[in-house]
């Protein structure tokens, strides 16, 4: 093709700079109402969730709430156990647990932490029943929202607003249950006082639930949540995701039930934009796999109602593999991958951490003890001319009851305790304990000598700790 | 580019900026004070060298938002350094707006 000799000289125009947003123009998502497997499925999660997270907070264990982060007293109660700031490690640990499931339930099937289980999408499903049921479906909210303001807009909104604000103060309240006792709560909201920093963190919580779940919606998976965007470096080609297929739907467009759409050269996609509209991320899953995209599977409830209606079989967008998508595999092979050296890894690297952490927590003593030399003194000959240290026993009864405790010290021939042998500890409380240790001048070698101080609860022989100290001799 | 889709896209930038400079600090607050709060006891800690009368859950609070201020103050100088020389160059006015003899006015 021969090209034109001149071309036109471009017309000078000044472009303004115009910072191009990031982040498009948010538009409002009207997600339409889906039902089918996978919407019961996410009922069924918000259910449960919901039911522990409302729930639990009114358990009672061993007189007290079962579950309670009390930090006024610095102490979380989970059931029988109880964890102390000096605890942390069990924390941790229990990070890199969610952590590591995190991967192997992503490398397996993609976001269903997202799609089913997330606050986010719960609180977001639960506020758009609300809003559905007050509102109607999409097509009647988006006439209300485009309609002037009127005496039946203002009732309906306001009524949204209305059960919305007590969904999310319960929430709150809820919430602020988990660190304050949930019924010392009660009763301080009954008799009207509660204090200053709970009300604030009340509404707080409630504020954020409203705001997330009511107004936030997507934008908080699309532009907050850090999962979002890393998710791709999780998934491999036999990683189950929401999957439109693209061989059997294209070409795409509408047709009359009874044209044979084959003849026609139509795929089965009927392009009725359903998937689109019940998309609480408002993507079309036909572009293929998006960072928006939550894996919450509404798309293939939706597509497949319609796939029933036209006759044409289920799962034009189901849940599939790269792989499996290229390679045309049946479910049978889909599975098969399921097993593969990357899930293997973690999932072996999971259980080993679950088993140790179960492990740990089962035998959990309920005592700590630390020791601290006596500073003052280092030495000294006492009348018999024996030489006695002075230590500092910090103990700490982790139990639930008051306990006595046994002090004992091993080590060095001979060496014995002067002061009592014995102390009182209240339940769940720290205690200091000055101790004189004495031994003869002979019993080790000059300078510093490992002895062990143990200490025992009296009656519960298995509540036993030996903690490692140094006996100065002269 | 309309003049309203402009100012609908600079009202759309003050807003991610907003979400950038509040939301990181307020993850990294959440982590600061737990880690912190495991650490220290309120009740052991005295501010300019005296004791303090706040609760232990007054402290947690101002702790947190203070943390929070903190790393606000971070993500916010962040983004202020991240202005490219042609934001920091360009003229806030719109051609129509400038003064006479401006080689840019325009109408």
């Amino acid at each position: 093709m021969r090209e034109p000799l001149r071309r036109p000289a471009p017309k000078v125009k000044v472009i303004p700079i115009v910072e191009e947003s990031l982040y498009e123009v948010q538009k409002k998502i009207y997600p339409r109402a889906v039902t089918g497997v996978f919407a019961t499925w996410r009922w069924i999660l918000v259910w449960a969730t919901q039911l522990v997270f409302y729930g639990l907070c009114w358990l009672e264990w061993n007189g007290r709430q079962a579950v309670l982060f009390d930090l006024v007293h610095r102490k979380f109660y989970i059931f029988g156990l109880v964890f102390w700031p000096q605890d942390v490690f069990y924390l941790a640990v229990l990070l890199i647990i969610s952590a590591l499931a995190l991967f192997l339930f992503t490398a397996i099937a993609g976001r269903l932490w997202c799609g089913y289980a997330c606050p986010q999408t719960v609180y977001t499903e639960i506020f758009m029943w609300v809003e559905r049921v007050i509102e109607g479906d999409r097509m009647a909210r988006m006439k209300l929202d485009a309609q002037p303001m009127s005496a039946r807009k203002l009732a309906l909104k306001s009524a949204k607003h209305g059960a919305w604000a007590l969904i999310a103060l319960w929430t709150g309240f809820t919430f602020v249950g988990y660190f304050t006792p949930i019924k010392t709560l009660v009763q301080e909201t009954i008799a009207w006082n509660l204090g200053p920093w709970e009300t604030f963190w009340i509404l707080f919580y409630g504020f954020a639930t409203w705001g997330n779940a009511g107004f936030m919606r997507e934008q908080v998976c699309k532009y907050m949540c850090p999962y979002a965007r890393f998710q791709g470096v999780m998934f491999d080609p036999d990683t189950l995701i929401v999957t439109y297929d693209a061989e059997r739907g294209e070409p795409r467009g509408s047709r009359s039930k009874k044209t044979d759409h084959r003849a026609a050269g139509l795929g089965d996609c009927v392009d009725c934009g359903i998937c689109v509209q019940v998309c609480p991320t408002g993507i079309d899953i036909r572009n293929g796999l998006q960072y928006e995209c939550i894996g919450c599977s509404a798309c293939i409830d939706a597509c497949d109602q319609v796939m029933d209606k036209m006759g044409y079989p289920r799962g034009l967008i189901r849940y599939s593999t790269e792989n499996a998508l290229a390679k045309h595999w049946g479910r049978k092979d889909i599975l098969r991958h399921v097993l593969r050296p990357r899930t293997l890894v973690y999932g072996a690297v999971l259980s080993a951490i679950v088993i140790a952490f179960a492990w740990a927590l089962a035998t959990k003593v309920p005592l700590k003890v630390d020791v601290i030399r006596d500073r003052a003194t280092l030495a000294r000959e006492v009348e018999d001319g024996r030489i006695e240290n002075v230590f500092r026993l910090q103990i700490m009864n982790t139990a639930e009851e008051p306990r006595r405790f046994a002090i004992g010290v091993v080590g060095l021939e001979g060496i014995e305790i002067a002061s009592d042998k014995t102390v009182d500890i209240p339940a769940a409380t720290t205690q200091s304990v000055s101790v004189r240790v004495r031994a003869e001048p002979g019993a080790g070698s000059r300078g510093s000598n490992r002895i062990l101080f143990e200490v025992r609860a009296v009656g519960h022989e298995d509540v036993f700790v030996r903690e490692k100290a140094s006996f100065l001799l002269p | 580019m309309s003049l309203s889709r402009v100012g609908r896209a600079a009202g759309g930038q003050t807003m991610n900026k907003a979400i950038w400079i509040l939301w990181p600090s307020f993850v990294v607050a959440g982590i600061a004070e737990a880690v912190f709060f495991t650490l220290f006891d309120p009740q052991d800690l005295q501010l300019f060298g005296l004791p303090h009368e706040l609760s232990r859950v007054g402290f947690y609070s101002l702790g947190f938002f203070f943390f929070w201020a903190i790393t606000a103050a971070s993500s916010g100088f962040t983004i202020f350094i991240q202005k490219t020389a042609e934001e920091i160059n360009r003229c806030p006015l719109t051609p129509r707006e400038r003064p006479d003899g401006c080689p840019k006015r325009e109408g």
